[in-house]
């Protein structure tokens, strides 16, 4: 009776996390992700003196930000955005928040938070959402005089993406990709054997979704309605659908 | 009042919105969908329903007495994706599918592969019956085919099993009422669920309670 099911999402399997492990570190040596690493990190290299490395807290910028902070410099501009209580649970944004403190303890880490975020209707009008981040992101940009924005966006992530390019030049700033050429697996053994401490919600998602297809977005969160996410939400994370802040 | 214990046999897999059905919300959209007809499938969406049907169950405070769905067997859940595109005549020229009302769906389906949906409930046997009887399908997507139900099967039981069951939670019980929890988490717990006015603190169903 006290299934899965019951209660209230799929529940990580430490046997089931050991396997994919195991696959995800025999991975990284078969498939040479360390001459990729290689690679990202001296690309990288020539962006960020005068970049600000954006992360999310999700296992792509993570795994970018491990990089640089361990293989270019360790004293680098962070940017990371709060959504706010409503869209970002607070246990996943305090574990983010500890994630890269952990991964870039000698970081300038700047944290701007959603003030919508605190409101219920941020799930369903995201169209603020936009305005507020991109005017933070180039306040930050301005402040800190920097021309380079490094994300951990990936071309196989979508055909969209794939189109962009490894850099972009946008109005306000360049947009790098460093880990641009990196699939999912390269990305998840990059995590398992360097021990990149993402949020544990990943892997509940990833048992009922997927290694390749699941993502750390907004939860609850009308924007992605279309790819059905707020029903997997309403399944896997229902204890934070009713949560006040 | 009689103790009852409802089992529906399915003929596909039930998908959920949520990790429970609640048996009283069933027989509320039940007896919605009777008392309005056609005129349920053409509701606004902008105005919620103001009253909706009391179930013909006991309650114990403002809580009806009846459980959340335990399904058997349960092998965990799954996942169905699939794309949801209009299927009316599109209009010449060119069109937005990426918002708007030509929009396409790349949905996800969560489901659990189940043979049986079991419900305990106190409340009156015949109309329960009869309500039960009008339910074709139980679940989330069942436009898509899941959740059919085969079978209804209602009998009476010796004990009250609708709130708690050998002292764990059948459904979201307001902490409030009880005298020891386990684990608790905001949790609508009357109908209707959708409503900000139904959340409470709540037991979480399956987990050890006492009552007051």
């Amino acid at each position: 009776m006290r299934g899965a099911v019951h209660q209230g999402g799929a529940e990580v399997d430490p046997e089931w996390l050991r396997r994919w492990r195991e696959y995800f570190l025999a991975y990284y040596d078969d498939a040479r992700v360390k001459d990729k690493v290689a690679e990202v990190a001296e690309f990288a290299r020539q962006y960020v003196d005068e970049g600000l490395v954006s992360v999310s807290g999700g296992k792509d910028s993570m795994t970018m930000l491990h990089i640089i902070v361990n293989r270019v410099r360790g004293d680098v501009h962070v940017f990371h955005w709060d959504h706010g209580p409503y869209l970002m649970p607070r246990e996943v944004e305090r574990e983010i928040v500890e994630n890269m403190l952990r991964v870039a303890p000698g970081a300038h880490i700047h944290i701007r938070v959603y003030r919508r975020g605190f409101s219920e209707r941020a799930r369903v009008d995201w169209r603020p959402w936009y305005v507020e981040f991109f005017k933070a992101l180039e306040e930050l940009t301005k402040q800190l005089r920097v021309r380079y924005h490094l994300l951990g966006v990936r071309a196989e992530e979508s055909s969209r993406r794939g189109a962009r390019g490894r850099v972009v030049e946008r109005r306000s700033w360049v947009e790098v990709h460093p880990i641009y050429y990196f699939t999912w697996r390269d990305v998840w053994a990059y995590v398992f054997k360097h021990d990149v401490p993402v949020p544990r919600v990943y892997y509940t998602y990833a048992k009922l979704l997927g290694w390749d297809r699941v993502r750390l977005v907004t939860f609850f969160d009308r924007e992605f309605e279309k790819y059905g996410s707020p029903q997997v939400d309403s399944v896997l994370s229902w204890r934070w659908r009713n949560k006040p802040i | 009042m009689e103790n009852l214990e409802i089992v529906f046999h399915l003929s596909t897999p039930v998908s959920l919105g949520f990790p429970w059905i609640f048996f009283d919300s069933l027989l509320a959209h039940v007896m919605l969908r009777e008392e309005l007809g056609e005129k349920y499938y053409s509701l606004p969406t902008k105005i919620p329903i103001k009253e909706i049907p009391r179930p013909p169950l006991k309650h114990y405070y403002d809580v009806p007495v009846a459980s959340v769905s335990i399904i058997e067997p349960n092998p965990g859940l799954q996942v169905f994706s699939y794309f949801k595109r209009g299927d009316f005549p599109f209009p010449k020229g060119k069109i937005s599918r990426g918002s708007g009302f030509f929009k396409d769906f790349y949905l996800k389906a969560i489901y659990v592969p189940a043979q049986r949906v079991r419900f305990y409930a106190t409340g009156e046997l015949s109309e329960i019956k009869r309500l039960v009887s009008k339910v074709p399908a139980l679940g989330k997507d069942r436009n898509i085919g899941f959740g059919f139900v085969k079978l209804v099967e209602v009998k009476e039981i010796p004990f009250e099993f609708g709130l708690v069951k050998d002292g764990l939670a059948m459904r979201p019980i307001p902490v409030r009422y009880l005298k020891r929890y386990e684990d608790s988490a905001y949790l609508a717990y009357k109908p209707p669920y959708w409503a900000r006015e139904s959340v409470d603190l709540c037991a979480v169903p399956f987990t050890r309670v006492e009552l007051r």
